[in-house]
């Protein structure tokens, strides 16, 4: 499944600016972005704190508006979207996972990770296959019928993980979701989804501060004061050699405390 | 520095938008209370209504009751609240406040709000006193306005009212603060009652178990009257654990038992209602089960008391089928008939000859059965020219008019029987074909009615003469063509008949039912009111806090692409079980309730309990769409 040769265009962003604020009190977040994201990548942002990286991943996931700006996914410009057709875009297009989970406390692993197609017109034969597949893949298949505050950190974020990939979405948002997870979680979670990433060719945008997290993407996007300041492709390099490629951006950067492996 | 006093007086301003609703509940129970122990130690009020009519007894017992129901308001609204600000007590702890500071700070809070509730209701109490005088003389049926004084006893006891409140919710939050760790505080939300499936055999024995008391209750309700006070007790007893049970265990049983099958692929719009529903079975089950107690108790109380009133004429008709009855007095009959002639009062009068013996009416259960007693044999025809509806027996049987008849039980097993005559040594017997609910002369005719054809009659007569305490009774009957009239021709019968004899005309007693249950209906109908209003708060309070907890759940099913509409379906779902189960349960309890008690009434209860009950749950359901509103802003809020 070598889909990165294809280059097919998945999300596309032209000039997104993003203000907060009123009129004399505004705050300019995001000042022209440009970003390119092709099927199968996985795309890191880091940036040191207010560099404006969750701005830009809630613009780019529909979570929030751009000011100015187009941004296209799938070939469909998302700021034309209504309410309702945006929320059908996410039901059946995006994918999310986030530093505290957010799992719904009240129903099992297995009702979580079913829950995002349980408006869409999937058979109960095939929903039952594709949960099948994704625990195996995130090792979570004992844990189906358990509820969330039984689950460690990092089953929670494997769940939410499942939860975000069960309707097959064009592309996965995923902030910070090492951020509350212990080394060894963060890392069998970067393992998981880099497999998934490989393997399915699943398309994965992900914000984070750490650059462990980010030495697993095959690109990683360093935004400073609201602007692409460099991007970094992985090419063929280890992991390693590409960890102590982005620290020396970082160092240049400036800001976000730094550890070592 | 704050001290701890101002914090409460902070906190207090902020939490308003959730207290606002509770402090309205409890102005309002606290006025109403107010009013009642005004009412119950007013002179002017009670001068006003009939001698016979109980009036501050009616009152004190619903007081008791208020407290009570105040009592356990105050406790469920006050759970609920400690429930959702566990955080913020752990959180005092954490920073290092004494245990005690925290209970104190709570304390001050929860006094400074029912001082409040109590001025508010000390203030508006007068006022709505004025109302309610006005709206219980216009039930009684009486003219005049009376001004309600204040009255500092009512105040007094007011003022006992709001302290016992503040015991009971201190303890509770004394509790509260000193048995729970900091853990449990801090999880309080996040932590299911229940996530371990329901142990099969045992959930599936009390979960019938559950349902079989509730049907053993249902089926006591058929035959209560018989052992009144054993059966009734029983009724209540089986009934009250029964329902703990269905919401304890039937119905989380059965919704177990759904998800099981479901297996994961439960779909949003359950995953909204009943997963919820099952994440707090424990606190769910107390106070579903509360509500429906409440309910059903509202609702028969409010259905009796309304059944009593719809059909003061109906039952005063039964006893007193005649508006006027003069017994063997001709001579006062006349010089009535004559007085309602000078008033232009115009009448039918109608003239009954019957005959009284003594006899026996046995009773085939009971075959030492010899009570002898006063017969008073009406001929069928004299009457029908009366206009009175009633049948033509067969020669040689009788029909027993008794409008007491179902007080006095057995009803269907006793007829039908025979009558002994006992002439000059030799024993006559006739048959006593059945038994109807209702009197063919008032009340006041002396011995036991029975209808015979006038040639059976006549018969009786012949053979029962010369035997002691054989009688010929001489009826004058009157009925009054214009029912306005009433009143006046009443008071000239009042003037007619002889003082030291006890009569009963149809206006008096008419009036007096009607006061009597005048009362009944209007204590009723505001202690019904009060219990609505606390157990639709009570839902309203716990929806409330759940759509809090719920916040973030919608935040991220937003992004997981739902809209508000969606999410709505399921919040829907949810309030639709969490207000229509209790409904609908409690409803049917009170159907049951309301047959068991039904032998108190003789006339039909079905149309004003339906009118009672359809009033209820219009009310009910009000506070179902509040919650349902306040749910949608939680949801619009979260979501944009």
């Amino acid at each position: 499944m070598d889909q990165l040769n294809i280059e097919e265009t998945v999300l596309q962003a032209r000039n997104v600016h993003k203000t907060y604020g009123t009129k004399g009190n505004t705050q300019h977040v995001l000042k022209g972005i440009d970003l390119r994201v092709t099927r199968g990548e996985f795309v890191g942002i880091m940036g040191p704190s207010g560099s404006g990286k969750t701005t830009l991943l809630n613009v780019l996931a529909t979570i929030d508006h751009q000011t100015d700006g187009t941004i296209l996914i799938d070939d469909e410009d998302i700021s034309k979207l209504s309410n309702s057709a945006l929320s059908a875009f996410r039901r059946n297009k995006l994918g999310f996972i986030f530093q505290d989970y957010n799992l719904l406390d009240t129903l099992t692993v297995k009702e979580n990770i079913l829950l995002p197609i349980s408006l869409s017109k999937m058979s109960k034969k095939k929903a039952e296959s594709e949960f099948t597949a994704l625990a195996d893949v995130f090792d979570i298949k004992v844990l189906a019928h358990k509820y969330p505050h039984e689950l460690s950190g990092g089953q929670k974020q494997r769940t939410a993980a499942g939860r975000a990939l069960i309707h097959q979405p064009s592309i996965m948002f995923a902030d910070e979701p090492t951020g509350a997870l212990d080394s060894k979680s963060a890392s069998s979670l970067l393992d998981v989804l880099e497999k998934v990433n490989q393997q399915r060719g699943v398309t994965v945008v992900m914000v984070t501060h750490d650059p462990v997290a980010s030495s697993y993407c095959s690109r990683v996007v360093f935004l400073r004061d609201g602007k692409i300041y460099s991007e970094l492709y992985r090419g063929d390099k280890t992991r390693h050699a590409f960890f102590n490629e982005i620290l020396d951006v970082q160092a240049v950067l400036g800001g976000d405390h730094v550890d070592r492996i | 520095m704050l001290t701890v006093f101002e914090l409460a007086l902070r906190s207090m301003r902020q939490n308003m938008k959730h207290y606002y609703l509770y402090f309205f509940a409890l102005t309002f129970s606290m006025s109403l209370y107010f009013v009642f122990t005004s009412l119950q130690h007013d002179q002017a009020v009670q001068n006003m209504t009939h001698p016979s009519v109980d009036f501050s007894g009616g009152l004190q017992i619903a007081g008791v009751m208020l407290i009570v129901i105040i009592g356990i308001f105050t406790l469920s609204a006050n759970g609920i609240f400690l429930r959702r600000r566990s955080r913020e007590i752990g959180l005092f702890q954490l920073i290092g406040l004494s245990k005690g500071w925290v209970a104190r700070y709570l304390m001050i809070e929860n006094i400074l709000i029912g001082l409040g509730a109590l001025l508010a209701a000390i203030i508006c109490g007068p006022i709505i006193s004025r109302m309610f005088v006005l709206i219980l003389l216009n039930l009684l049926d009486l003219e005049g306005i009376v001004g309600i004084s204040f009255s500092v006893t009512a105040a007094f006891k007011t003022v006992m009212v709001y302290f016992l409140i503040n015991v009971i919710t201190s303890i509770q939050m004394i509790q509260k603060v000193y048995r729970s760790t900091l853990l449990d505080l801090f999880q309080a939300d996040k932590r299911p009652d229940l996530t371990k499936p329901p142990k099969a055999v045992a959930s599936a024995i009390f979960a019938l178990l559950g349902l079989a008391l509730i049907g053993y209750g249902y089926e006591l309700s058929g035959h209560i009257n018989k052992q009144l006070f054993v059966n009734a007790l029983l009724m209540l007893g089986s009934i009250v654990a029964g329902t703990y049970l269905l919401f304890r265990v039937t119905i989380r049983w059965c919704f177990y038992l759904f998800r099981k099958r479901k297996d994961g692929h439960l779909g949003l719009t359950n995953s909204l209602s009943m997963a919820p529903l099952m994440h707090h079975t424990k606190a769910n089950a107390n106070s579903l089960t509360l509500i429906t107690l409440l309910s059903a108790m509202t609702i028969t109380m409010i259905s009796m008391a309304y059944s009593f009133y719809y059909s003061v004429e109906q039952e005063t008709r039964r006893d007193l089928p005649y508006d006027f009855m003069f017994e063997n007095e001709q001579q006062e009959a006349l010089s009535f008939q004559s007085e309602l002639e000078e008033e232009g009062i115009d009448v039918k009068h109608h003239v009954v000859e019957a005959v009284l013996t003594q006899g026996v009416i046995l009773d085939p259960n009971d075959e030492s059965y010899k009570f002898e007693e006063s017969l008073l044999w009406l001929p069928a025809e004299q009457l029908k020219q009366t206009g009175a509806d009633v049948d033509m027996p067969p020669d040689g049987e009788a029909i027993l008019y008794n409008a007491g008849a179902s007080l006095s039980g057995d009803l269907d097993k006793r007829y039908p029987t025979e009558i002994e005559l006992e002439q000059h040594g030799q024993t006559i017997k006739y048959t006593l074909r059945t038994v109807m609910e209702r009197n063919i002369m008032n009340l006041d005719a002396s011995g036991t009615q029975l209808l015979v054809s006038e040639a059976t009659m006549d018969k009786i007569a012949e053979q029962m003469a010369g035997t002691p305490d054989y009688q010929k009774i001489h009826f004058d009957t009157y009925q009054v063509r214009d029912k306005e009239e009433l009143a006046i021709a009443s008071a000239l019968y009042a003037k007619s008949v002889s003082l030291d004899r006890l009569t009963e005309d149809f206006y008096s007693q008419y009036k007096e039912v009607l006061q009597m249950t005048g009362m009944l209906i209007f204590i009723a109908a505001f202690l019904g009111l009060v219990f609505l209003i606390s157990t639709g708060s009570i839902l309203y309070f716990k929806q409330m806090t759940e759509a809090e907890q719920e916040k973030q759940s919608f935040k991220t099913l937003r992004q997981l692409g739902f809209d508000v509409n969606m999410i709505m379906k399921g919040i829907i779902r949810k309030q639709a079980i969490v207000f229509l189960l209790p409904l609908s349960i409690g409803l049917l309890h009170s159907i049951f309730a309301i047959k068991a008690s039904s032998f108190m009434i003789r006339s039909d209860t079905m149309i004003p309990a339906s009118i009672a009950m359809s009033i209820y749950t219009v009310i009910y359901f009000v506070f179902a769409l509040f919650t349902i509103g306040y749910y949608r802003n939680i949801v619009k809020n979260a979501i944009s």
